[in-house]
Order: C-alpha cells, then sequence, then structure tokens
C-alpha cells in the first residue's frame, strides 16, 4: 500500500468520515457519484468497485457492461458543505476494464492519454481557468430565469448575495485544497466569475469538476440557484471558461522565448497555429451544446472568428500581456470554451491540436490587431479569417471528418460523442420556440 | 653471441609461453642488466608476455633506474608484468608516466576502500576531502582526475590479475572508485560555476550497475541528480546552478582529454527518461515516481545508491524511493510490464554479434540480472531480506532463502562471475566498453592465459564460455519455474523451497489466473517414481514460461495435462517434446492461445507431431488435397466410411492450417487460400461418395444425370475462413435420353446425400453446406437442370442475383457441365455495358435497407465485422459494383475475388490507390478479426469480442499488446474504410 493510500484511510479513521464518495465524469461532463461505507475502500483501492457501465452515459453498452472504478488517492478531499459529523469525503476515480485495463471511454483516460503523448514530447500541460457562472433568484421549474441582482462587470457588490456567495464557495474551494486566484462580478446581471489557480491538466479537470459541484451546494445553501448554461439571457453575455494554457518541459516554461515576438517561442507559435488550424474541428467539443453556440454568436468577448491577437480580447486565441521577469507565465488563452464543457475531453483535444501544430511545425499567421467584431464580412475575409461553426450541427459535420479528433478521443468516445450530439441537434431542430411564435404567429 | 646460443634462447622464450619467441629474444636482448631469471619467471606469467616484454623495453628506454628499482623486487616485478601482459592501456598510462611504476610494488589484497579513493581523486584536483562541497583548485583539473584515476586502476588491476580477488570484490570496487571520480568531476564542475551562481544542494545518485556496486573496467555510469534550494532561497535559480553543475560534471567524466576520458555518465534513468528535466528536486521526483513511472523504472530503482555529493541529500533520496520498489508488485500492470520486459530483453539482439555477445540476448548478463530482480520485485515486498542491490548477492540470498533452488543457484552464480570475469578481462586490454567476446586468436589467448588456460588457451576458454552460457540460457527455467515444480513435488527433502504461499505469489505474477488449479495440475503431472513424471519434471519449467508468455496460461497447463493424460504413455510423444524444442515451443504456444487448435488437436493429439517440422506446417496443395480425397473412394466400400476419411483429413489439415496462422508462419490471404482448399478437397470428396451411393441405389447402377457443385460466396471467392460455412448452388444436366423426372430425383439425392455425409454427427467438426443463395432462395428447388436455370435467369433475375452470381465458382463434380454454368452467368454478371440507373439505385438503396436490418439488435455498429461500418460487406459490395459497372469491358474485374476485383479496378483507373488501401486493410482486418475471434475462443462471433478476457486472447493472436488498441485500430481502420464506401458507393 502507497503511502497516500495509507494517508486516506488513517485520515477516515481520525476524522470519522462515515461516507466516501466516489467520482468520475461521464463522456457528456456530468458528475457521477457513488457513496461507499469507508470498510469497502480498501477493496475499492486494491481491485476497484464494480458497476454497471451501461448506465452511465457514453461508458458501455449493454453487453459490455461490467466496469470497475478505481479511486485514485491522491484525489482524496473531505466535503465542507456537509458540515456535521458524520463528515462525507470525496475522491475521483480511473475507470478500468475487468481485467483493470483502463478504459477507453473514462474521460480521464482519455485527457491522461493526450497527456502522456505530450509527456512523450517532454511536456507537462497547464491550464488555469475562468470560470462564469449565473445565480438565479429561482429554481429552474419556478418561471423564467431572475438574476439576483443588476450589478455589472467588477461592481463592488457589498452585502449582496453575490458577494456572500463568492466569499463561502472561495473558503469551501480553499478548504478542499483548490486554489482561487481571483474572484469578481461579471458583465451580466447577476453573473460571477471564478478563476482557478493554474495546474497541471488532470488536476485542472478534477478541481473543475468539483468546482461545479461547490458552487451549486452553495448555491443551494443560500436558496438561489447557480446556472452554468453557456447563454441564459438573450441580452446578457454568456458563461464563457476562457482558459489560459501552458507546456512545460521539466520546469521551464516552454512557450517563453527571451528576445522573441511578445515573448512567445517556437513552440508556444506552433502551438497557436495548431489550434487555430484545428479549431472548427474540435468546437463540438469545447462548445458541445446547442446553447453553446448563442454565446458564439453574441459578440463582445466571444470569438467566433479563428485568429489571434496580443492581448486582443475578441480574438480566439489571445497572448495576454508579458510581464517581465516572468517567463514561467508565459501562456495563451484559449476563449471560446464554455463553462458547461467537459473539461477533461476539451482540455485533450486543445492540447491535440496544439501538439499537432508542433508536430507539423504548423507557421503562425499573422496577429489580428483590430478588434475583430468591428470588422466587415468582407475585411474578415480578406484578412483570412475562417469563422467557427456556427451552430452544434455544424461543428458535428467538421468533427466527423476529423482524425485528429478521433485520436484524441479514441474511437469509443468519438463514435459516442458525435451519435449523442446528432440526436441533440435532431431533437433541437424539431423545436418551436417562443421567438417563432412572437415572430410569426401574428402575421401569418 | 653464437647462434647456437641464440637458438636455445629462442626455444626457451617458446617453452615460457611466448607467442613470438624469436621477436622476444630479440627485445630480450634491448634489456642488458635487467634480464634476469626472475624477470623472465615474472613474464612468463603474465597473459601475453610478448605484449609485456614489448613494454619493458619501453619503459626501460623511458626511465631506466625506476624500471630496474620495481623489477628488482619479485611481488613488484610479478605485479608489473602482469598489468603490462593483460592491459595494453594500463600499460600506455606507465609509458606517459614512467614515474608511476614505483607505485605497483606495496599494492595489498585489501583495496583501500571508498574513502580512500575519494581522498585521493579529490586531493589529486585540488580540492579539500574534508569539506562537504570540495572544490577542485588545481589547474588542468580534468587531466589530473584522469591520471589519478588510472593510478589507482592500477592498483584494482593488481589486485584482480596478481592477488586474485573475487569478481565481486572487484566490480565493488570499480564502483567505490567510480564514486570517488564523480565527486571530484563535481568539484572541478563547482569551481567553473560563475561567481554568482545561487547556491544550491546537488546529490548524485549511482543507478545501474554502479548502484548495484557491480562494475565493470569500463561501462556507462548510470545516475540520477536531485537537488534542493539551500534553505529558503529561489528554488528554480538553485535547479539552474544543480542543472549547470550536472552538465558540467557529465562533460567532465566524459570528454576525451589529452589523457583520454574516463566513462560516459548516462543520465537516461532519471524520470521522463532523456525528455525529463536532467535535475529534480526530491519532491519532484517523488511526486513523478507516484504518478507516472513504469514498472521498469522501479526495477531500475532497486540499485539507487547515493554516489557522490550532498550526502544528506542523498540518503533522504534513497529513503524517499525505497517504499516505491517494494511496492512495484503490488501496481496493476505488474504482470503485463513483466512479461513484457521478459520479452524485450530477448528481443534487443543485435544480430551480427549474437553468438559472441556477453551481455544482451537470451541468456547474456542482463538477462541474468534482470530475472534476479524480477524476483526481488515479486517476493521482496514480503521478505526483507532478498532486497540487496547486488546480483550475486541478491541470488545467494534467493537460494537460501528457497526461492530458487540451491543447486540452480549455485551453477547460476558460477556462470555470472564467469561471464563477468571474461568480460573484465576482454575490457581490461584496451579499457573500451566493450561486451563482445573477440574473434581474434590471440586477443582469445590473452583472456585464456589470464584466467588460468595454459594448455590450450583459446580451446579451453570457449569450451569453458559455452558451457556457462549454455546454463544461462535456461535462466527463466530455473529461475521462475523450475522452484514451483519443488513447491509441489518435494523431491529433495531437507532444501528450503518455495512456500505454498510464495509459489502462488509467483504464479500470479506470471499470469497464472488460478494458481490453485495450476499448482494441482502440476502436481499430478509430476508426482511419482514414472518416467513420464521424470520426463515431464524437466519438460515443465520450460513449458511454463511458453504457457505464461499467452493470453490464457491456465487453460494452456490444463490443455498439457490432458495431452498427456491421452498420450503420456505413447513413446514419441514426450521424447518429440523433450528432443525436438522447437515442437514443444510451439504447442505452448498454441494450447494458450486458442481453443479452436486446441480443440483439434485434442480430438486427435497425434497431430502434435506436425509441430516438429516447419516442412509439415505448410499447406497442403489442393492437388494433394484432391488426390487424397478421393483415394478415400478406393479404400472405403460404403459412403459413411468414405465420408469419415475426408472429415478425418479435413481436421488434420485445419489443425495444419491453424497452427501455423498462429505461429505466424501464414498470412491472411494465404490462410483464406488454404482454408478453401481444404474446403474443395472436403466437398469433392463427399460428392464422389455421394453419386456413389445413389448410383448404387439405382437400378441401373448408373446416374442418369450429370451433377455439378458451384462455390458462392466467400467459397466462391477463396476467402474462407475458420467460421465459415460454405455457400453452394447444385447444378445438374440430364443424361441424353434420360427421363427427367429420374434424373432430377437422383440429383436430389446426391444434394441431400453430400449434405447428411458431411454434416452426420462424429468427431470430427462439420462442414455446413448453404444453398440459400439459389435461385428463388429457400422457397426454390434445391436443385435445378442447367436448362431451369437458363430459363430461370432468362425472365426473372434481379440485380441482385447478378450480384451473387459475381463470385460463383464450379467447385466439385462434372468440371464441363460447371463450365456450361459459367458461361451461363457470364452475360448477367458481367452485363454488356454496365449496369443500368435504375438497377444501381436499387442496388444502393438494398445496401442502407440491409444496414439497418441486417445488424442484429443491440449490436455496435463500429464492432460488428460483417454487416457494420466499414466491415465485410461494406467492401465487397464496392468491389461488386465496380464489377457489374465495368467488367465487360475490363476483364481483370472478371474474377471472384474480392481483393483481386480491387486491385483490378484500380489498374484500370476506376478507383484511388489510396481508398483501396483503406478498404483493403479493413477487409483483411475485419477478416483477420473473425478468424482471430474463431482461433481463440473456438466458437465464432460476427462481433468483435468486447469482454476483457476474450478480447485479450483475440488481441494476443492479431499481435497487439491490449485489447484496448486493438478496439481502437479495428474502429480506426473501418471508420475510414467506410469513409470510401459512402463516397464510391453511395457516390
Amino acid at each position: 500500500m502507497d503511502k497516500q493510500t495509507e494517508f486516506v484511510l488513517r485520515t477516515i479513521e481520525e476524522r470519522d468520515i462515515r461516507f466516501v464518495r466516489l467520482w468520475f465524469t461521464d463522456v457528456l461532463g456530468t458528475l457521477k457519484s457513488v457513496a461507499v461505507a469507508p470498510a469497502e475502500l480498501e477493496g475499492a483501492f486494491a481491485e476497484g468497485l464494480g458497476f454497471d457501465g451501461s448506465a452511465i452515459e457514453g461508458f458501455a453498452r449493454v453487453y459490455e457492461s461490467d466496469m470497475l472504478a478505481k479511486p485514485d488517492p491522491a484525489t482524496f478531499a473531505i466535503l465542507p458543505w456537509r458540515s456535521e459529523s458524520p463528515g462525507v469525503a470525496r475522491m475521483f476515480c480511473d475507470i478500468l476494464m475487468p481485467d483493470g485495463s483502463p478504459s477507453y471511454a473514462d474521460p480521464r483516460y482519455v485527457l491522461k492519454r493526450t497527456l502522456s503523448r505530450a509527456a512523450d514530447m517532454g511536456f507537462t500541460f497547464y491550464t488555469h481557468p475562468e470560470v462564469e457562472f449565473y445565480l438565479l433568484r429561482n429554481q429552474p421549474d419556478e418561471g423564467p430565469p431572475e438574476p439576483i441582482d443588476r450589478y455589472g462587470y467588477f461592481d463592488n457588490s457589498p452585502q449582496s448575495v453575490g458577494y456572500d456567495f463568492r466569499r463561502q464557495a472561495i473558503t469551501m474551494l480553499e478548504a478542499m485544497g483548490i486554489s482561487v486566484e481571483f474572484s469578481h462580478h461579471e458583465g451580466g446581471p447577476g453573473q460571477q466569475e471564478i478563476d482557478l489557480r493554474y495546474a497541471d491538466a488532470l488536476t485542472t479537470a478534477d478541481n473543475l469538476m468539483t468546482f461545479r459541484t461547490v458552487v451549486k451546494e452553495v448555491a443551494i445553501e443560500q436558496g438561489v440557484y447557480a446556472t452554468f448554461m453557456p447563454k441564459p439571457f438573450r441580452d446578457a453575455p454568456g458563461s464563457g471558461m476562457h482558459t489560459h494554457v501552458s507546456l512545460f518541459e521539466g520546469d521551464r516554461n516552454a512557450f517563453f522565448e527571451a528576445g522573441a515576438p511578445f515573448q512567445l517561442s517556437k513552440i508556444a507559435r506552433s502551438f497557436i497555429a495548431g489550434v487555430l488550424t484545428h479549431a472548427p474541428e474540435i468546437t463540438a467539443v469545447t462548445n458541445q451544446w446547442v446553447n453553446s453556440y448563442k454565446r458564439l454568436a453574441g459578440g463582445a468577448e466571444a470569438p467566433a472568428m479563428i485568429c489571434w491577437g496580443h492581448n486582443n480580447r475578441s480574438a480566439l486565441v489571445r497572448v495576454p500581456m508579458y510581464k517581465p521577469a516572468k517567463g514561467n507565465s508565459t501562456r495563451v488563452e484559449f476563449r471560446s470554451l464554455d463553462s458547461a464543457c467537459n473539461p477533461y475531453l476539451a482540455f485533450a483535444v486543445i492540447l491535440a491540436a496544439g501538439l499537432a501544430g508542433i508536430e507539423r511545425g504548423y507557421e503562425l499567421p499573422p496577429g489580428a490587431e483590430d478588434d475583430v467584431w468591428a470588422l466587415t464580412p468582407a475585411e474578415r475575409r480578406a484578412l483570412g479569417m475562417r469563422p467557427l461553426p456556427a451552430s452544434l450541427n455544424q461543428a458535428i459535420q467538421e468533427m466527423e471528418r476529423s482524425e485528429l479528433v478521433a485520436e484524441a478521443l479514441g474511437e469509443h468516445v468519438f463514435d459516442f460523442f458525435l451519435r449523442n450530439k446528432q440526436s441533440e441537434w435532431e431533437d433541437y431542430r424539431r423545436q418551436v420556440s417562443q421567438w417563432e411564435i412572437d415572430r410569426y404567429l401574428p402575421t401569418l | 653471441m653464437s647462434e647456437q646460443r641464440a637458438a636455445t634462447q629462442v626455444g626457451q622464450f617458446a617453452r615460457r609461453g611466448f607467442a613470438h619467441p624469436a621477436d622476444a629474444a630479440e627485445a630480450w636482448a634491448r634489456l642488458p642488466g635487467l634480464d634476469t631469471e626472475s624477470v623472465l619467471e615474472a613474464l612468463s606469467h603474465a597473459a601475453d608476455p610478448d605484449q609485456a616484454l614489448a613494454f619493458l623495453v619501453r619503459l626501460a628506454d623511458a626511465d631506466r633506474s625506476g624500471l630496474a628499482a620495481a623489477l628488482a623486487d619479485g611481488d613488484e616485478a610479478r605485479a608489473l608484468t602482469a598489468v603490462l601482459g593483460m592491459s595494453e592501456a594500463l600499460g600506455e598510462h606507465l609509458v606517459r608516466h614512467p614515474e608511476r611504476v614505483g607505485a605497483l610494488g606495496g599494492i595489498s589484497v585489501e583495496p583501500p576502500g571508498r574513502d580512500a579513493h575519494r581522498r585521493e581523486l579529490l586531493a589529486a584536483v585540488g580540492a579539500d576531502p574534508a569539506s562537504d562541497a570540495p572544490i577542485a583548485r588545481a589547474d588542468g583539473a580534468a587531466d589530473r582526475l584522469r591520471i589519478a584515476y588510472r593510478d589507482a586502476l592500477l592498483g584494482t588491476a593488481v589486485r584482480d590479475l596478481v592477488h586474485g580477488v573475487r569478481i565481486d570484490d572487484t566490480a565493488a570496487e570499480l564502483a567505490d572508485l567510480a564514486d570517488a571520480a564523480l565527486e571530484a568531476a563535481l568539484a572541478i564542475a563547482r569551481s567553473e560555476l560563475p561567481a554568482d551562481a545561487a547556491p544550491c544542494r546537488l546529490a548524485v545518485i549511482a543507478m545501474g550497475k554502479c548502484g548495484g556496486r557491480e562494475l565493470n573496467y569500463v561501462s556507462d555510469v548510470d545516475v540520477i541528480f536531485v537537488a534542493e534550494a539551500v534553505d529558503g532561497a529561489d528554488e528554480s535559480a538553485a535547479l539552474a546552478t544543480a542543472t549547470r553543475l550536472a552538465t558540467t560534471l557529465m562533460r567532465v567524466c566524459g570528454e576525451p582529454t589529452a589523457e583520454g576520458s574516463l566513462w560516459q555518465v548516462d543520465a537516461a534513468l532519471r524520470p521522463e527518461g532523456k525528455q525529463g528535466a536532467l535535475v529534480r528536486t526530491l519532491a519532484s521526483h517523488v511526486g513523478y515516481y507516484e504518478r507516472w513511472a513504469k514498472t521498469w523504472e522501479f526495477q531500475a530503482l532497486l540499485k539507487a545508491r547515493p554516489a557522490a555529493g550532498d550526502t544528506a541529500l542523498g540518503a533522504a533520496y534513497a529513503d524517499a524511493v525505497a517504499p516505491f520498489v517494494w511496492a512495484a508488485a503490488d501496481r496493476d500492470d505488474f504482470v503485463v510490464d513483466v512479461q513484457r520486459m521478459r520479452q524485450r530483453v530477448e528481443d534487443h539482439i543485435p544480430a551480427k554479434e549474437a553468438d559472441r555477445q556477453l551481455k544482451l540476448g537470451r541468456g547474456g548478463l542482463r538477462d541474468v540480472e534482470f530475472a534476479v530482480q524480477l524476483l526481488q520485485l515479486v517476493h521482496g515486498r514480503s521478505d526483507v531480506l532478498l532486497r540487496s542491490p547486488t546480483t550475486l548477492s541478491a541470488l545467494e540470498a534467493l537460494s537460501t532463502w528457497g526461492y530458487v533452488g540451491r543447486e540452480d543457484g549455485a551453477t547460476l552464480a558460477a556462470a555470472y562471475r564467469f561471464l563477468r570475469s571474461l568480460e573484465h578481462r576482454i575490457q581490461l586490454q584496451s579499457l573500451r566498453r566493450t561486451h563482445v567476446v573477440p574473434d581474434d586468436e590471440a586477443d582469445l589467448r590473452r583472456i585464456g592465459r589470464s584466467l588460468g588456460f595454459r594448455t590450450d588457451p583459446v580451446a579451453e576458454l570457449t569450451d569453458e564460455w559455452r558451457r556457462h552460457a549454455r546454463e544461462v540460457r535456461r535462466i527463466h527455467e530455473k529461475l521462475f519455474y523450475r522452484p514451483l515444480l519443488q513447491a509441489v513435488a518435494r523431491l529433495d527433502a531437507g532444501d528450503a523451497r518455495l512456500t505454498p504461499e510464495a509459489a502462488r505469489e509467483r504464479l500470479e505474477a506470471l499470469g497464472y489466473t488460478d494458481p490453485q488449479g495450476a499448482l494441482r495440475h502440476l502436481e499430478s503431472l509430476t508426482s511419482g517414481v514414472s518416467r513420464r513424471a521424470a520426463i515431464q519434471r524437466t519438460l515443465l519449467p520450460v513449458l511454463l514460461g511458453w504457457f505464461a508468455d499467452g493470453p490464457d496460461p491456465d487453460a494452456a497447463l490444463l490443455g498439457f495435462r490432458r495431452m498427456s493424460d491421452d498420450l503420456g504413455s505413447t513413446p514419441w510423444y514426450l521424447r518429440l517434446l523433450r528432443d525436438e524444442s522447437a515442437a514443444a515451443e510451439r504447442m505452448a504456444r498454441i494450447l494458450s492461445s486458442s481453443r479452436y487448435a486446441t480443440d483439434l488437436l485434442l480430438r486427435s493429439p497425434d497431430a502434435v507431431s506436425l509441430l516438429a517440422d516447419d516442412a509439415e506446417l505448410q499447406p497442403r496443395t489442393r492437388q494433394q488435397l484432391m488426390v487424397e480425397a478421393l483415394g478415400a473412394l478406393q479404400r472405403h466400400d460404403d459412403a459413411d466410411g468414405v465420408a469419415g476419411a475426408v472429415r478425418a483429413l479435413r481436421r488434420r489439415e485445419l489443425f495444419r492450417v491453424a497452427a501455423a496462422d498462429l505461429l505466424g508462419l501464414l498470412d491472411t490471404e494465404a490462410t483464406m487460400v488454404a482454408l478453401t482448399d481444404i474446403a474443395d478437397a472436403t466437398v469433392a470428396g463427399g460428392l464422389a461418395a455421394a453419386m456413389r451411393a445413389v448410383a448404387q441405389g439405382l437400378p441401373t447402377g448408373e446416374l442418369p444425370t450429370r451433377f455439378a457443385v458451384v462455390g458462392m460466396g466467400r467459397f466462391g471467392g477463396a476467402e474462407l475462413g475458420y467460421s465459415s460455412d460454405v455457400d453452394v448452388v447444385f447444378v445438374h444436366d440430364p443424361l441424353p435420353g434420360a427421363e427427367d423426372k429420374a434424373a432430377s430425383d437422383a440429383a436430389m439425392a446426391i444434394a441431400n446425400e453430400l449434405r447428411r455425409l458431411l454434416t452426420a454427427p462424429s468427431p470430427d467438426p462439420p462442414l455446413e453446406i448453404d444453398a440459400d443463395l439459389r435461385p428463388e432462395g429457400r422457397q426454390g428447388p434445391l436443385v435445378r437442370s442447367l436448362a431451369s436455370y437458363a430459363a430461370y435467369y432468362e425472365r426473372w433475375s434481379s440485380p441482385w442475383e447478378a450480384q451473387a452470381l459475381l463470385r460463383a465458382r464450379p467447385v466439385a463434380g462434372d468440371a464441363d457441365l460447371g463450365e456450361a454454368f459459367t458461361s451461363l452467368i457470364d452475360p448477367l454478371r458481367w452485363p454488356d455495358g454496365g449496369i443500368t440507373d435504375d438497377a444501381l439505385r436499387e442496388m444502393r438503396r438494398l445496401k442502407a435497407r440491409m444496414e439497418s436490418e441486417r445488424l442484429p439488435r443491440g449490436a455496435d455498429p463500429t464492432l460488428h465485422t460483417k454487416q457494420g461500418r466499414g466491415g465485410l460487406a461494406d467492401v465487397e459490395w464496392v468491389a461488386q459494383l465496380l464489377q457489374l459497372q465495368h467488367a465487360y469491358d475490363v476483364p481483370p474485374l472478371r474474377t471472384t475475388s474480392t481483393l483481386g476485383a480491387l486491385q483490378g479496378a484500380v489498374d484500370a483507373g476506376l478507383l484511388d490507390p489510396r481508398d483501396e488501401e483503406m478498404v483493403v486493410s479493413a477487409w483483411l482486418l475485419a477478416s483477420r478479426m473473425r478468424n482471430a475471434v474463431m482461433l481463440a475462443r473456438g466458437v465464432p462471433s460476427d462481433s468483435v469480442p468486447t469482454s476483457a478476457r476474450d478480447l485479450a486472447a483475440v488481441a494476443y493472436v492479431l499481435g497487439y499488446d491490449a485489447g484496448g488498441d486493438l478496439l481502437e485500430d479495428y474502429r480506426r481502420t473501418t471508420r475510414r474504410a467506410r469513409g470510401v464506401v459512402e463516397r464510391v458507393f453511395y457516390g
């Protein structure tokens, strides 16, 4: 038994933990949880806990349903929101086949595989997400959503629900060992942003799954509702998850090169070129819902054109202002992601696109100097900017043709994901929206 | 001097072991005053007296009085000549530094020890040995280090050559000396740091042979660097300094200067290998081993030992990583990794010097070291007595505590010692890193003499080397498997032996999932005093290893037990396995990987004799098979007798093909052809028997009609797999004057009799005949006359039927009739001008409907080999569409073969070669998959299996490492093929 496992078992004893929640994530990014008593835990560490994979979205068909969830002791944390004793803790699990080999259906393994490809090239992948979400006064079944306040970007909102909310959410996150870098009121009414500190991509993805749960839990405690829906209001900005990414070679930032333009190394430039080249085909993963595309159509800070810019907030990829003497903080910001993505899969495809750029030595096109939204379509065309897919349907079609995404997700997840999204789109196409009623019924 | 005296002297040199006595006499003459009897005596003991004498002459030229003083002392003369006669490199060193000759006098049996070496080398580079972080102050420190290192090496060589210390002690001293050199190189590196370099703590951890204190005279020294900031200082600046130190250290040791170089320092065992950071903090090392490291990396850590630099940090590192080593065997992938590591050892044999290699390849030194380490990892977690980092000590512990048989342990240790000594002596001559036994006579003579072979050094050395190498080549059976037998067989009482618990532990590590059952089988196979039990006791250690290489060792052991129960008393069986080890290995591979072949084999175990001979594993030609099948008619009067003989023939041939396929002797296409030939012969033999039986039942004794069997589908295309039924249509043609009704009754009787004969219950597998592709399917008559076919096709034929006819091939029966049938259908299947737009649309629609309807409910379309996405049907329809469209004017398309048609389409420019490649790889993969499923599981399936066990077994047959990889590859290959199908077929 390794030290970490011993630590977990000891802590459970000392802290009087009565239940341990084993967490894993389905292919669409929904957190799944199964509670075990501490007595069962040792067995789960050794052999994994059997469960029926066919009951989980995207995991398995009925005939291959036996799967194992094997907790990763390094992810052990006590859940802070169940304040009363007995306590409850959680761990993330890897999903294994009955023979103990990793399951290709496990999003965590998808990311691990891509990370190990990066590791073979000598890289570690770090990410730093800025998560936006809305706080609503009412529950989803209580009529049209009402934001908790009317404040705007960076507004100091003393004694507001939002202020308390952020304070409590951050306290809980920190209690679970998840460092928060920054938090503030975002542009939309009731919209919040919390930035997680940068960490390796697997840890970040685990943290994001925890983060969503914590935010939902705190909202319940405070009698409000938190949503990561990409675009809940027509007239207010959507909830994105701008993510800063960087590659390290050992302890050195591989994106940094002193004296290069924007201090960007050749590796960084090829990485960006890779992300731009493959942007259309990875969009179905980074923006996986019908609703995601309403955010991308919204203008302002949501990127819809494939380009990059230095400190340009309307570009798909932004290279932030370089801070002298901080070579290790060189990074690029990927801006199309939204808060409702599956972070494991999304990080995997972004990394795969970037690595493709490095492996194949893509050249970085010139950066966009201007506000992309201010350009006319003809100007954009002249500058060689392609648009991101405008709908889930377009994104699916781009993805279907992509060897890169098939490679990164693995054939199993690739196939399931496409089928699931196709059926989501089919379902959506049959809807008659309020907009259509309002617009057509009176005149037609 | 007179001629006669010179001649006598030459003879004397010859008697003293000089290889070139005349030259020696001449050289001797150049040493006036030094040419005493005692010097000559000392020379005669040298490994290469000629070389030693030549060096003496050069030393005399350099510093005569110093040499005279050295030679005056008998011990010193002996030491000097021993070194000069064994090592050209050390001789050159002395010639360059003649003042060192005197130092050879007082060399004791006891080595000075690690600390003394360290003090000496640090002093040589002008560093203070008492300092915690000594800095080299001397000019030309790198040269000084080399000189001092060689001086110390002189001492080691004398202890080795003259005092005869054991190989382990020499190897340990070489490691101590390497530690000292690393320390001195670090001191030099410190002296080269810029003044403003941030302070850091750096420890050099020795790995590999240096870590195990079992170093060679010259080999790469494996290290890992670990560094920390000095309390409170900036970590990244400290790491920068440490990286600089490490780089300089490696350069100082490896770079050639005027004084040569020491050895290469290799840091590739660090986390992430050559891609990883050269220097990491302790926490970063630990983090890596917690999350990412592979089993072999833990195996490497077994030897980690602080060698130089910061002592406290080195010790902290050793403490931190030790627990990982002993937890390695608990890791999920341990068994699989171990299996791969065992195979990797054997894969790395450099072909050109394979038979003179001491280190790599099966039975090499590396193999011994690996095998010992694996046993340490398996048993060392529960038994702390096994945790020595040194191979020989570990081997001794394993044998003392019963994990390895005492005698085997001793033999192996002796062999290892000998081979290591041989390696040392080879390296000493030029101090060059080599593990190849030279083939030059003079070299062999020198080395042989140095190892004490004086009468016929070359032959004696070679014999001894081959003898030990033979022992080592059987390392796995000795170390891994034989102790398992001792655990159950209870033969040599008194010896420590593997406890049942340890035996189970080991069987599990070797991949046996039911160790209890395995032990029971072993007990039954080996207990008793019969000759059979005795032979099996010697066979099993080897077989167990081969079984463990396959996906199902448990089934293999059970299969072997059943084979032995059947054949054990047959004299040739055990002899075959014992004497023809290729046959035994092949049998083991088949038993552990294929239920299909195992079933065929167990039905008639004597087929195992086929495995002894490569020629026997070549499929029989169609001609040979036909002769044998039809010959059965002469030997048997009744139809059932003929059918029995034909079906036994088929069973034997199926085993032959399955075995050749499993052993990698047949590719997919050859397998399909061979299986089709077998089916052709079976049908031909069965048909002949049926025709004779029906004729005999008629009053006239003569058949009123001619009869032919036409193969359809994959049978017609000569593309059969192990699980294929044979698709046929039957055609007959009444003889002139025969009555129609009588003719068709006879034909019907023949068809029914044929099917009965080939499927009647029997120990031999049935051959199912499927005639559903006939006109009107199951509703139509089973047999039609040629005229009836003509009438039918004239009136009805649908595009679908024309498509099916593309693969029609006369298989058996009346050849003229078969030809008449094909002439009848040629205009249908190769329609003039291609097919109409209507027919094309109809065909596409039919295919689209089949895709949704033919797939069984719940089947995964990405894994269905027949109807699934990019599966067999997809590809075949592409080929058939191209044939229907173009065969009328592209003759190469007039073939029943799918691959042939696709190739023809490419040649005619009808299909893009890249598209062809994609559909062909999918078609071949799906075909191989179907075959592999049948071979592995013994029952057919249209889907790639998804249960872990079956999938692993199929993956093994197909040569994939893991089932998941196979699924990925299958889905990817077929997805790409489907893309082609969408474009080419659906347009």
